[in-house]
């Protein structure tokens, strides 16, 4: 039993990490190599090659760069917001009829994302921010919005009320003891949603391909998926621009390891 | 008095945000259901038309088929093969860490690489996927390219991407049950059969009941991988619904229709929510 468990076990690594290794060996793999058959299960002539083309004619950079400031400043500007309604949710959500928040806080998750999409469009053409980096940035903190406010009520939650009172009977303002009381006690937990919000915006595509197109505001994955089109059997370039735009996710994701499943489910399962 | 005051004035930025970047739209895409809408000329308002149009619009119904089809099996495996995953790894042993960070992998990795990782394992050229099928079989297949195959293959990729999520959600809910109706069990010598069917599904039914739920809405809606891996074809045989939608909105720059058939999907998927979560509460 012991030895059927541990082959089981064998058998899903290797079936979830194949897949990735094969990315990884394709994209160090010379255009001739791509095509040998049987197909070579490590590189023979490991090069470079097709991450150094991708940054000097295929604007990688430039789609990286976006999807940093993007991603990054979306998480920032939810985090910040969103921490305020949190705060509010968790202290005081038994006098604001706590069915009812809840209910507005989780509606949007159910609407399909092809519903709110021709609207911004529209919008967003004519506010002249289609294809510039600000539209994308507010579309996606709004995005982010529920999300931060429910996972920060739960981080919130689990600090005692009495600590704060304490601080308050001592003469401090509620203000000062969220500043010195709360905000450290529930800083690694603000890390933690924040790494969230980065990983769901900085993967997200449906509304970057619409609401972006050229390198000027376009993300990492609109250009991955614009490069598939252009390099045909360029099959080493393309799996280059899959490596690059899934490492600084996968690390991202070890680090808010702990924090995973409240994170997916938004609170609902700890 | 004064508290309320406070809690609302903390909540108005977030509240007015979502405010404008979901309801104003939702209530847009309403408005504009009931247009003819084209690029580059004024909206006209056309009633009921486009709902009529879609009533009897056979690709559209045969992309609700492929969308339900693509849900209903990936949801269904990825429920199955996480419960397997998390049992299998709800006990401690060497490496636990380890072995859990890798196969939650797949999930994080953005839903456009995954294309590119399934592209290159299904291409008939240079791909393994390809290369093995065709040492089994003797035959060489393009899977993306073959009107049965195709929506399998994709279903196959969502399989790998997602039945992560339902393995972690579920060891957490396994993990956090509480252990005494487990140990009176073993001192009344319960079957482990048993066991896992008397008490832990009943026990794992909330957490099931949110698992099932986020990734079906998810599937529901599922779009980066089909754009990435076939556009929806050969023929029509991957189209999914917001594929389609996405299609009609903006190559064929009909606003009105393409809102239409949102409008549609979002009121089909609110339905089937509050079908999955009244189910089971019902059996409870």
């Amino acid at each position: 039993m012991p030895r059927l468990r541990f082959m089981l076990i064998l058998l899903a690594l290797v079936i979830t990490l194949l897949p990735v290794y094969w990315m990884v060996n394709t994209s160090l793999k010379t255009q001739v190599e791509v095509f040998t058959s049987p197909p070579t299960l490590w590189p023979e002539n490991p090069t470079l090659r097709n991450y150094t083309g991708l940054f000097t004619h295929r604007h990688l950079g430039k789609y990286l760069l976006n999807s940093i400031v993007i991603a990054g400043s979306a998480a920032l500007l939810s985090l910040a917001i969103g921490s305020l309604a949190a705060y509010a949710l968790a202290r005081f959500g038994k006098d604001l009829g706590q069915q009812r928040l809840n209910f507005w806080v989780l509606a949007p998750r159910m609407i399909p994302p092809v519903a709110l999409v021709v609207p911004l469009f529209l919008i967003l053409q004519k506010i002249g921010l289609i294809n510039k980096q600000l539209g994308l940035i507010l579309v996606y903190t709004a995005f982010n919005l529920p999300f931060v406010a429910w996972m920060m009520r739960s981080f919130f939650q689990e600090i005692p009320v009495d600590l704060e009172e304490a601080a308050m009977v001592d003469g401090a303002s509620r203000l000062r003891s969220f500043r010195d009381i709360v905000l450290p006690l529930v800083s690694p937990g603000m890390a933690a949603t924040a790494i969230f919000s980065l990983i769901i915006t900085y993967n997200e595509f449906f509304f970057a391909l619409i609401l972006t197109s050229t390198p000027a505001a376009a993300t990492l994955p609109v250009g991955t998926a614009a490069l598939i089109g252009k390099t045909q059997t360029l099959y080493g370039e393309m799996a280059a621009a899959g490596v690059v735009a899934a490492v600084p996710l996968v690390i991202f994701a070890l680090l808010v390891q702990r924090h995973l499943v409240r994170g997916l489910t938004m609170g609902a399962v700890k | 008095m004064r508290t309320k005051c406070l809690a609302w004035t903390l909540i108005a930025p977030t509240a007015l945000f979502v405010l404008a970047m979901t309801v104003l739209p939702l209530g847009y895409s309403l408005v504009t259901s009931f247009e003819e809408f084209r690029l580059g000329r004024p909206p006209v308002f056309t009633g009921l038309q486009n709902f009529h149009k879609l009533l009897q619009d056979t690709n559209f119904h045969s992309s609700l088929v492929t969308t339900l089809i693509f849900s209903v099996v990936a949801t269904g495996v990825e429920f199955v093969l996480g419960l397997a995953l998390a049992l299998l790894l709800k006990e401690e042993f060497p490496f636990h860490g380890v072995i859990r960070s890798s196969l939650i992998i797949p999930m994080v990795i953005a839903p456009v690489v995954v294309g590119i990782i399934w592209r290159l394992l299904y291409n008939a050229d240079v791909g393994l996927f390809s290369f093995v099928m065709q040492a089994l079989t003797g035959e060489s297949v393009s899977v993306l390219s073959s009107t049965v195959l195709a929506l399998p293959a994709l279903i196959l990729v969502d399989i790998w991407e997602w039945t992560p999520f339902m393995f972690l959600i579920l060891l957490a809910g396994i993990q956090s049950l509480p252990q005494e109706p487990f140990e009176a069990a073993r001192v009344d010598g319960a079957s482990s059969w048993n066991v896992f069917v008397h008490l832990t599904l009943p026990m794992l039914r909330p957490v099931i009941l949110v698992a099932v739920l986020i990734r079906a809405l998810d599937a529901f809606t599922v779009f980066d991988q089909v754009f990435v891996l076939t556009q929806g074809g050969p023929g029509t045989a991957t189209e999914v619904a917001t594929l389609m939608i996405y299609k009609t909105a903006f190559r064929f720059s009909q606003f009105g229709y393409g809102a239409a058939m949102a409008v549609a999907l979002g009121v089909l998927v609110a339905c089937f929510s509050t079908a999955v979560t009244r189910a089971f509460r019902g059996s409870v």
